[in-house]
């Protein structure tokens, strides 16, 4: 009876029940909640400014910063303006990030490879490696190296290997190009970006070539020969005066050479102990990880490949060239460019062994200029890093995933 | 039948000689190919000479007489120093502390009966009990620390008698008492006003391997429930809460934690009223706890994602509404698919602890640093330093990596 009746006054489902009626209170609840947190803190923020007479606002970025940057790639001086040191800073951060980058793949997949090699000596040794050095923090690392290269001889007593690359507490000097004049350096740029992509072109459609008819094409190497080709050509033709105006080699070297009381070396390229300490520091730390990513990869690809691979006749080298490695790529890809953010991220314990990075120097900026814009720009430009490798991460992956044909 | 009994009379012939034996073990292992003659040449010759100069530098070479100089700095940092405490009688407290914790651990060992926290147990206090018989530091180091450090060995077995002897022997009250022990080591090292012998010490002054641990058990703590909490977020479908959890996540992960521990000294005190209770240390923890789990989040949305759909549908069809299809169906599949990447991540939680010296803590590896700049006439001795702080921390991940894949073990991880 009791039953009957429900039914038949049945109302609809009582509105604190109904899943839509839920859902929508969920959600308007904790966005008002956060909205209002996020909101207190502006409000005590902007109080605070107000009341301690802290300065904010972007305007301090046209004023001058001087203060020295320590080792830095382009040209600085104290007299530069805060946007500019931010920018060097930056600069500085990106060029650890890139060869950091370089160095621990290579590092990295050559210690995974000796991980799997059946090679009892070299898997152990590969083992030691990546247990010790993923187990231990970056900064004890980076102290460790800093302190080494601290107790190299000074400038006077380095070590010099004829007389053209020294070591020393001071860091390591190399020679390193120089451009001679402006316009037949620029000139000769251009051409070789022209050649970078022609070679690409080339290497691109020989490849085609080479998967549609079957007919070998050494895509590669005819690739790489007319990337070379026309750079040297460019060359040759600028060194002779053909098109430049001199008559001399578009960039020369430029040695180091260490020179008065103190035997500061001038010319070259100096790397700071500190940014020596930072690189070897991050590339061992980093390269430990990708090799246990590798070795992760070419684990997934299932055995029966392998197998088959070496059944129908494929050398070891080819099956791990053409059937295993490309495989195992897409496995490795996303979780490598993971590594190579937190490589990125990592740079910014330079400012302990120090090498002024980006963190560092923003670090250092805050004493004179407000630190809440401050963060903001750091925040941005490690988010807009963390944004072109993923960016760069993805092209690649969505070029080497599984198409089915 | 004449088929069975061929197969059974047929002998089992051992392998050929070539492979057994240690010259087997060789041929296969080292010098099956000339690549492999060459790979073995190249790195026992690397081996060797690392080897070599290695143990050279270890046993004749390094000068370890600093790190019994550093002493109770690399475990308590400044704590007792007379700024801290005056009187400088406050060392008990850290080690009351780590007698607490191993009395804990000895009622772990009972509970699960051996094995591998036996292991550990005995590895700690074994290391503890080495620390009261250290030559160095003599003049340092007086009869009470000692007897204190000695001490380990007694709390282990009281430990261990308690979980057999009472009803605390179960998992669920070693978890309870674990908290408890927690909140009370914290209230140990901070002190109570007006009460004798529990002087308040100021948080600035937490340092060395404490702190390092400290912050450690915190955000391991805290990381998982609120990386449960942003993942589940992140995954759901209702837009405003995957927004925020999104925003949350990327914001985290995008920049470096150096970067937010600087940042909350400077902005976080601004975002509150004057008043507002808060120092660095506390500081410190949230910001490294938040960090954690918005990597924490990723790597059980990675769980979450790998499990079939049909195991939610299932549930949904038994009956099962959406929040038991999650805490008892999806969570449990989802964190053990990930435990090797959440372990990961409380190891690299542990190893970032290290980064609080940008806010001017002295941790255990910031408290060496300046220890040596402070000093230069140890300033050759900084490798022996950083080398044995790389052993301590070495000692600690390894541990945290071989329970993990213990525990991936114990669940049957890739076999169900």
């Amino acid at each position: 009876m009791d039953t009957i009746l429900r039914t038949l006054t049945y109302q609809g489902i009582p509105i604190w029940r109904n899943v839509f009626v839920i859902r929508w209170a969920l959600q308007i609840v904790s966005g008002l909640l956060v909205v209002l947190l996020v909101s207190w803190f502006f409000i005590n923020v902007g109080n605070a400014i107000e009341d301690r007479d802290i300065p904010y606002g972007f305007s301090f970025l046209s004023r001058e910063y001087q203060t020295p940057i320590g080792q830095h790639f382009l040209a600085y001086e104290s007299s530069d303006t805060f946007l500019y040191a931010f920018f060097v800073a930056l600069t500085n951060t990106l060029i650890v990030s890139v060869v950091g980058v370089i160095l621990a793949t290579i590092l990295g997949i050559v210690v995974g490879v000796c991980r799997m090699s059946s090679n009892w000596i070299a898997s152990k040794l590969a083992l030691v490696y990546i247990e010790f050095f993923r187990n231990v923090p970056l900064l004890v690392h980076l102290f460790f190296w800093f302190y080494v290269v601290l107790e190299l001889p000074p400038v006077r007593e380095g070590y010099g290997i004829a007389q053209k690359v020294y070591i020393n507490n001071g860091g390591l000097s190399f020679p390193w190009p120089s451009p001679n004049g402006t316009g037949p350096a620029g000139v000769w740029l251009l051409v070789v970006a022209l050649a970078i992509v022609a070679g690409f072109v080339t290497h691109r459609r020989l490849a085609i070539r080479e998967t549609t008819t079957g007919a070998t094409s050494y895509s590669l190497v005819l690739g790489v020969a007319v990337t070379l080709g026309i750079s040297g050509f460019a060359w040759l033709l600028l060194s002779v005066g053909l098109i430049g105006s001199e008559g001399e080699p578009p960039f020369g070297l430029s040695y180091p050479e260490p020179h008065g009381t103190f035997g500061r070396i001038s010319g070259g390229l100096t790397l700071s102990g500190g940014l020596i300490a930072l690189l070897v520091g991050l590339v061992t730390y980093t390269a430990a990880f990708i090799a246990e990513i590798v070795r992760g990869g070419v684990q997934s690809v299932a055995r029966g490949q392998t197998e088959a691979s070496r059944s129908v006749g494929l050398s070891a080298m080819n099956t791990l060239r053409h059937i295993t490695f490309p495989q195992a790529l897409r496995v490795i890809v996303p979780s490598i460019i993971s590594q190579y953010l937190n490589l990125t991220k990592n740079s910014s314990l330079a400012g302990a062994i120090g090498y002024s990075d980006l963190t560092n120097v923003a670090k250092t900026m805050t004493q004179t200029a407000p630190a809440v814009s401050i963060f903001i720009m750091i925040m941005v430009a490690y988010l807009a890093m963390s944004l072109v490798y993923s960016v760069i991460g993805n092209l690649y992956n969505r070029h080497i995933r599984f198409t089915g044909g | 039948m004449s088929t069975d009994s061929r197969i059974i009379t047929a002998s089992v012939l051992p392998p050929p000689r070539s492979v057994t034996g240690i010259g087997g073990w060789i041929r296969v292992n080292l010098v099956n190919t000339w690549f492999n003659i060459g790979l073995t040449t190249v790195f026992g010759f690397i081996l060797v000479v690392a080897l070599w100069y290695g143990l050279k530098w270890v046993f004749f070479d390094a000068d370890w007489r600093v790190i019994g100089t550093l002493g109770g700095r690399i475990i308590i940092g400044q704590y007792n120093v007379e700024a801290a405490c005056p009187g400088r009688d406050c060392f008990w407290r850290p080690q009351a502390g780590l007698l607490l914790v191993m009395v804990l651990l000895g009622m772990a060992w009972s509970v699960s009966g051996g094995g591998l926290t036996k292991r550990i147990a005995v590895l700690f206090a074994g290391a503890l009990v080495a620390c009261a018989f250290l030559p160095y530091g003599l003049d340092k180091m007086g009869l009470d620390v000692r007897l204190l450090f000695a001490a380990n060995v007694p709390a282990l077995a009281l430990g261990w008698a308690i979980a057999r002897h009472t009803r605390l022997g179960t998992v669920s009250w070693i978890a309870v008492l674990a908290f408890c022990t927690f909140i009370l080591i914290l209230v140990l090292l901070r002190g109570i006003p007006g009460v004798p012998y529990l002087k308040p010490v100021s948080v600035l002054y937490w340092g060395g391997l404490m702190l390092n641990l400290l912050l450690a058990v915190v955000g391991i703590g805290l990381s998982l429930p609120i990386g449960i909490t942003l993942a589940l977020g992140r995954s759901s479908r209702l837009k405003v809460v995957n927004l925020l959890c999104v925003t949350f996540i990327e914001t985290f992960r995008g920049v470096p934690l150096i970067t937010l521990l600087f940042m909350s000294q400077v902005l976080v005190p601004l975002a509150f009223p004057e008043n507002f209770p808060q120092n660095s240390l506390v500081r410190a923890a949230i910001i490294i706890t938040l960090f954690s789990s918005a990597y924490m989040a990723e790597n059980i949305r990675g769980g979450l994602q790998s499990l079939h759909p049909g195991q939610g549908e299932a549930a949904r069809a038994l009956g099962l509404p959406v929040w038991q299809t999650t805490l008892f169906i999806s969570l449990p599949q989802a964190i053990r698919n990930v435990i090797p990447a959440i372990v990961g991540q409380f190891i690299s939680l542990f190893k970032d602890t290290s980064l609080v010296y940008i806010i001017g803590m002295l941790d255990v590896v910031e408290m060496s640093r300046a220890f040596i700049q402070g000093n230069p006439e140890y300033l050759a001795s900084a490798k022996e330093v950083f080398v044995f702080l790389a052993a301590v921390f070495w000692v600690f991940t390894f541990t945290m990596s071989h329970v993990s894949r213990r525990v991936e073990q114990h669940l049957g991880v890739g076999k169900r």
